[in-house]
């Protein structure tokens, strides 16, 4: 591999880092203007929306399956069905977690038992 | 130790990013990069789809210029999340470094943590989580460079049942979320609107196009119920 290989390395790492910082520094900077101000330090009312629907999207793009069919559809429906009930009795993260993934995981199992049988 | 705890609320990301990284490295060293380059990719780029496309796009001797600017374009996404996050993130000197684990993931999960945490902790958590989900993908990186096809040999099954715990990770985190008609309509077209972009190939567009046509509908049902408010009254 060429020497383009390590400039493009560098150029992506350091435009990926300064997307992530300089607009991360910058609202830190102007909450604090607005505080010193005296006026209520708080972030536009567009971002507060934005950012439980980019959660939303990231939900939706992970929720199709990498190979879609009926089994792995049916998988994906319980383990979201049984995370969300997990989620209403424990109000926790980790325990919904582990029930989505282990529901879904039996459906695939079963599912390939069902074909190869 | 808010640290542990940030760690410890990280955990379950584990099951999506390390099934991924294992998957990249097998891709990155099939593609012709060597080990530490592939590993090198992952400590520093660190962002699951444009890591895909770089590797695919010069593994398909696309011009380095636009290998480039395609990857860059596809985490344009981050710059908002630093934003939303600020309000709920103290100052440090260290942000240079710690931002650099601002992924969606580390987005979704502080979104909804940090507000409820004392600040003193804050920073604590964040750098938990942060360093957790990054060593995680890098050490998932080098499995899959060093021995990824060994690994999917043994455990085929593996690699299929982990990440459905980034989509159960994110139910968990917005199912809160759903508070008043207007964030359900939002939120519904946003997940159904990302969903047909990823069944239809956009994955790599589908999240910004996705959250901004939630937007505007959380927005119309804001001006419709107000309109309709006016006419009520």
């Amino acid at each position: 591999m060429d020497n383009g290989f390590w400039i493009a390395l560098l150029f992506v790492s350091v435009g990926t880092l300064c997307m992530r910082l300089l607009p991360l520094l910058w609202m830190q900077r102007h909450l604090l203007k607005q505080k010193s101000k005296g006026g209520l330090a708080a972030i536009p009312d567009w971002l507060t929306v934005l950012g439980p629907l980019m959660i939303a999207a990231m939900l939706g793009v992970s929720l199709v399956p990498a190979t879609p069919s009926l089994f792995t559809w049916l998988a994906t429906i319980l383990g979201a069905f049984s995370a969300l009930m997990a989620w209403l009795w424990t109000k926790s993260l980790g325990w919904p977690v582990l029930a989505g993934v282990s529901t879904y995981g039996v459906v695939i199992v079963l599912a390939r038992i069902t074909i190869g049988g | 130790m808010s640290w542990r705890t940030g760690a410890r609320e990280a955990t379950p990301l584990l099951g999506g990013y390390i099934p991924v990284a294992i998957s990249f490295g097998m891709v990155a060293v099939q593609a012709g990069f060597s080990v530490w380059q592939t590993i090198l990719i992952s400590t520093l780029i660190y962002a699951g789809a444009s890591q895909f496309l770089f590797v695919a796009m010069v593994a398909a001797g696309a011009p380095w210029g636009l290998v480039v600017v395609m990857t860059l374009l596809i985490n344009a996404r981050h710059v908002v999340y630093g934003p939303s996050l600020a309000p709920w993130l103290p100052k440090s000197r260290w942000w240079p470094f710690l931002s650099h684990g601002l992924t969606d993931q580390i987005f979704a999960l502080a979104l909804s943590r940090l507000p409820q945490l004392p600040t003193e902790q804050r920073l604590g958590w964040y750098s938990g989580a942060m360093l957790l989900a990054w060593f995680s993908w890098v050490a998932g990186t080098a499995a899959g460079a060093i021995a990824g096809e060994e690994l999917s040999r043994h455990w085929p099954l593996l690699g299929e049942v982990m990440p459905f715990a980034l989509p159960a990770l994110f139910l968990v985190l917005l199912a809160p979320r759903f508070t008043s008609r207007s964030w359900s309509i939002a939120l519904s077209c946003t997940i159904g609107m990302a969903m047909v972009l990823t069944l239809y190939g956009f994955t790599n567009a589908s999240i910004p196009l996705a959250a901004a046509s939630g937007a505007l509908f959380f927005y119309l049902t804001k001006v419709h119920a107000r309109a309709g408010g006016r006419l009520d009254g």
